[in-house]
């Protein structure tokens, strides 16, 4: 019944019946169904190549990490190519034996260290060579990169996994005659995930960090952006966690974080490509409906508190400048949320934005301009983000007035209709583009019955994007871009701020 | 063995007594599998004509979405820039976009396309230029209207190249920011030679040097039919594009004397260490490599297997043993990097934290020694094959792929059967091949080590490598006569 009424407003919507009938010839290919112990699977139909595209969506991400272990949701991912009792060990009761050996040692380095300032060097060194010793030990039992392995020489592609704020992602693709293969390997990764060579995988998320975060300005300027734009909240903290929360992961740690959070009804698994959804159902049965049922968590208790006025902060680096501006904004399920996308369409949309013809085209002031609607998740209160890169010879400052000028005339003048119809015109015709790809499918099919309830959504949200009018536009800028609500980010170079603190000092 | 396992259990809390509740199911094992064979490969035959003007055209239907997509490809390239005007061919694929047609500006026509959510692109790079559109079928006549307005007429407005200029001086001035860019541009620019087309790079008096009328030339040298290939692809009828092709590109008879080669790429090989300093940094950027070859050699299948079983994947040598067992790097690899026309570059690289630098880079060398020396093993090989051959349907996923691989090919004077040759090829590869290509090809004594970092925090110094350390300076020329003021920082 639903579907009836989703694919006439579709049909409505299209400018060409054919692009409608088109949409909804793909409608009709998906399928969804969901096992005894809540694991949600959405199987889309595409016989163009003997190939599938999977997607496992889990539900936790990196706000869920416990407090002191920033980024643990991340490392679990890292463990989720590990391999299993079966996968990836040379005789899994010795492997099991070391491994436990490994972490009865550290028990005991963690428990000499806690006694702080009486702890005894001594007896800290001695234990930190039994630590490495056992490692090595437990190391002699793995087979390297086994699982990963079987992937890529069964001819998988694109093989990676993600860990946002608001979920872990885990994703490939096959050629069709693998499809019980992905349906073993996927299974017994969630099933019995072993946790081996866990200490090195530590050190190589560490480097992760290095190398995305601290080594990069764009990075060091986020995270210094959402520490301060959130006082509570754990989108204050960036997805692969605090340098020292990482050094001092713990096994247990990750595994208890597994346990919670890797439970069937937190799980959303999307497939697309050349397959049958009755087959998938049986092997969706013989595989995966052994993961045990648990309770579906919740996500973090804290809620930000309003905020009551700007925050400003500076980043040091030597780079030159660029700046980020953060507005307060409302998650992804409030009314106004296809409001703010339009929004984000004015503001970045390709050559015609805002951010690019004004500051960027007409006033020559910014090498790029970007906004971004939602940043750095959807699922809690998030950010609508201005990210300002100036034109060589042109300041930050410079840049920011522009910006807010062109946000106080989004105050005060309503957007035209050309340029509403061509916003719309633009997101009807990307919905289409999208259908062009299997992974991409497979990717937006868990997100949106995830996110949204319905992986119709995908299609409806097209509806929701028609009925925004310019005075919502209006609206929402009025009510959310102010600057009681902002957080504004930017570089400046070391020489500059010390050449103000000798200018003050002789003042 | 079981009962031992439960003893530890009862220590360790958690982490085994879910293992152990859990062991009563059985589960099946991946060697239990069969694999059905694949049904045999759909491959596409595009339609392929030339116009009347002397133009080719490739033309694939698909009419599984309402889309319409296409591309030009021009012979043309920044391999042709002039010595004092680097940057040229670049400035002049943007602006043939932004600079709008004869009857419209380029700002008219964003507005246009975007209506109909539409794009018209260009670009030139190092070997080929492209002008390319996407559009919903039922605005395919008004899209490649402009498509061909723009390739044919482009107007190069004044104030458009003004504003490219000025974006191009700001990324100049950008371009050592990022540790691993500033890394991977030293190292090809070394490698090829910096006073080379394949290794210069653009600086503020080349931007300066460059004006309008340069454009206009070097769009008029190139850009006439008998030197542009085009593909068409997507929800039409093949018989009406060809008849519609006509009627747009039928008038536009402009010609020219044909294009030369692209300059040879100069093969003196750039031993040592070079490294910048960037003291904004916790990792150290690397690349470690020599001039490599083309993919119409003899040996490019081999060479392929050993550079995939040397850092390709998951499973390969340097992922091992510099991610996996140590720890030392999250970004790890290698590849043999062949170019259909010109030779590429070999390469290994990644980054490291600071203080394991050189270990790193020894392990890197180590490596490569390691594969010269002795053959692989058969898994190894086996794997790296398996992972080539089983993918190969992945380059038929989709009909354009094949549409662009023959574009492509053609361009560069490639049989139209060259991915099932490499297939072949690849299936054929042995240990003792390996062996003979890594030998043969990988020159110890030819490296390029290209690090980007902070030295102060290295520990171990790089001359710890037994090699000379060499620095580059990443000191951006100033212009010679540029508004001082620009310069100041705020």
């Amino acid at each position: 019944m639903k579907t009836t009424r989703i694919s006439l407003t579709v049909l409505s919507l299209f400018p060409a019946l054919l692009a409608a009938q088109s949409v909804q010839d793909f409608e009709k290919r998906i399928t969804e169904f969901t096992l005894a112990n809540g694991l949600h699977f959405v199987v889309f139909e595409r016989h163009e190549a003997p190939v599938v595209s999977f997607h496992s969506y889990v539900n936790a991400g990196s706000v869920d990490d416990p407090s002191g272990e920033t980024g643990i949701a991340h490392m679990f991912e890292h463990m989720a190519f590990k391999g299993t009792e079966t996968i990836g060990t040379k005789n899994y009761g010795l492997e099991r034996q070391a491994m436990d050996e490994v972490e009865h040692i550290y028990d005991r380095y963690d428990a000499e260290r806690n006694k702080g300032l009486a702890a005894d060097p001594k007896k800290l060194e001695d234990l930190n060579q039994q630590l490495k010793a056992a490692m090595d030990k437990a190391n002699t039992y793995v087979v390297p990169n086994a699982y990963p392995q079987l992937i890529e020489e069964n001819g998988g592609v694109g093989l990676n996994a993600g860990t946002s704020e608001d979920s872990t992602d885990y994703f490939y693709n096959f050629p069709k005659n693998r499809l019980e293969l992905w349906f073993l390997l996927e299974s017994q990764r969630f099933y019995d995930p072993v946790f081996r060579e866990f200490y090195k995988e530590r050190d190589v998320v560490r480097e992760e960090r290095r190398m995305r975060v601290e080594s990069s300005p764009q990075g060091m300027l986020a995270e210094a952006l959402l520490a301060t734009a959130f006082a509570a909240h754990p989108y204050r903290n960036m997805p692969g966690g605090w340098a020292s929360d990482i050094e001092n992961f713990r096994l247990p740690e990750a595994i208890e974080f597994y346990k919670k959070y890797y439970v069937p009804s937190n799980i959303t698994i999307g497939i697309a490509g050349d397959v049958d959804p009755k087959e998938c159902r049986k092997l969706a049965d013989k595989y995966f409906s052994i993961l045990p049922a648990g309770p579906t968590p919740y996500g973090p208790r804290t809620v930000e508190p309003g905020q009551k006025g700007e925050k400003r902060v500076q980043v040091e680096s030597p780079a030159q400048p660029f700046m980020a501006i953060a507005y307060k904004r409302p998650y992804q399920n409030d009314h106004d949320d296809p409001v703010f996308d339009v929004l984000g369409e004015i503001l970045a949309g390709e050559r015609t934005g805002l951010l690019y013809t004004e500051l960027v085209r007409d006033k020559k002031i910014s090498l790029g301009a970007f906004a971004e609607p939602s940043f750095p998740g959807g699922k809690y209160p998030n950010l609508f983000l201005f990210f300002l890169v100036p034109n060589r010879g042109h300041s930050v400052e410079e840049n920011e007035q522009a910006c807010y000028q062109i946000i106080e005339h989004l105050k005060t003048d309503k957007v035209t209709e050309e340029t509403l119809n061509r916003i719309k015109a633009k997101m009807r015709a990307s919905v289409i583009r999208r259908l062009d790809s299997n992974s991409g499918m497979a990717q937006a099919l868990t997100s949106y019955y995830v996110n949204y309830g319905d992986w119709r959504k995908l299609f409806t949200s097209i509806d929701d994007i028609n009925k925004v009018t310019a005075d919502d536009v209006q609206r929402v800028a009025n009510q959310y871009l102010i600057p009681e609500g902002r957080t504004v980010a930017y570089t400046v170079s070391p020489a500059a701020r010390r050449g103000k603190t000798a200018e003050g000092e002789n003042q | 063995m079981r009962l031992r396992c439960f003893a530890l259990v009862l220590i360790t809390g958690l982490l085994s007594a879910q293992t152990e509740v859990r062991r009563a199911v059985v589960l099946p094992s991946y060697k239990d599998l069969k694999f059905a064979p694949l049904p045999p490969l759909q491959v596409p035959t595009p339609t392929e004509l030339t116009l009347a003007n002397g133009m080719r055209v490739l033309l694939l239907e698909d009419h599984e979405l309402p889309l319409v997509s296409g591309a030009a490809l021009i012979r043309a390239g920044n391999l042709f820039d002039p010595a004092d005007k680097r940057g040229l061919a670049g400035l002049t694929g943007e602006i043939l976009r932004s600079g709008g047609t004869k009857d419209k500006t380029g700002d008219q026509l964003d507005e246009a396309l975007e209506n109909v959510a539409a794009s018209v692109e260009s670009d030139i790079g190092e070997t080929s230029g492209t002008l390319s559109f996407s559009c919903l079928k039922e605005n395919t006549d008004q899209v490649l209207g402009i498509f061909r307005d723009l390739l044919t007429s482009p107007e190069f407005r004044q104030d458009k190249v003004d504003l490219a200029k000025t974006q191009m001086a700001s990324e100049i001035s950008r371009r050592n920011d990022d540790a691993g860019g500033v890394a991977e541009r030293e190292f090809v620019n070394t490698v090829y030679g910096r006073n080379t087309p394949y290794g210069w790079q653009t600086e503020y008096a080349d931007i300066e040097n460059i004006q309008r009328d340069d454009l206009v030339n070097f769009y008029k040298r190139y850009y006439f039919p008998a030197n542009i290939m085009l593909e068409i692809y997507g929800d039409f009828s093949a018989a009406q594009m060809k008849n519609k092709l006509e009627q747009l590109f039928g008038s536009w008879t402009y010609t020219q004397p044909p294009v030369f080669a692209f300059p040879k790429v100069r093969e003196t090989p750039a031993p040592g260490v070079f490294l910048a300093t960037k003291s904004d940094v916790t990792q150290t950027f690397f690349h470690v490599g020599h001039l490599g070859g083309e993919l119409r050699d003899k040996d490019y299948p081999a060479l392929e297997v050993a550079a995939e079983i040397l850092g390709g994947g998951f499973s390969s040598r340097l992922f091992r043993n510099v991610r996996t067992a140590h720890g030392w790097a999250y970004n790890i690899g290698a590849g043999w990097g062949a170019q259909y026309d010109h030779p590429g570059i070999f390469q290994i690289s990644g980054s490291t934290q600071s203080v394991h630098t050189v270990d790193t880079l020894k392990a890197v060398r180590d490596e490569l020694d390691k594969i010269r020396s002795s053959e692989v093993t058969d898994q190894e090989l086996q794997t790296a094959k398996d992972t080539v051959l089983n993918s190969f349907v992945f380059h038929f996923d989709q009909p354009s792929k094949t549409l662009n691989r023959l574009l492509v090919y053609q361009y560069y004077g490639y049989p139209k059967d060259f991915i099932f040759q490499y297939q072949k090829a690849i299936a054929a590869v042995t240990k003792a091949d390996i062996l003979r290509v890594a030998q043969e090809y990988f020159r110890p004594q030819d490296l390029t080590y290209v690090a980007v970092g902070n030295p102060a925090e290295f520990g171990t110094p790089l001359t710890a490598l037994g090699m000379n350390v060499q620095p580059i300076d990443l000191t951006i020329p100033e212009p010679k006569k540029e508004n001082a003021s620009l310069n100041r920082r705020p």
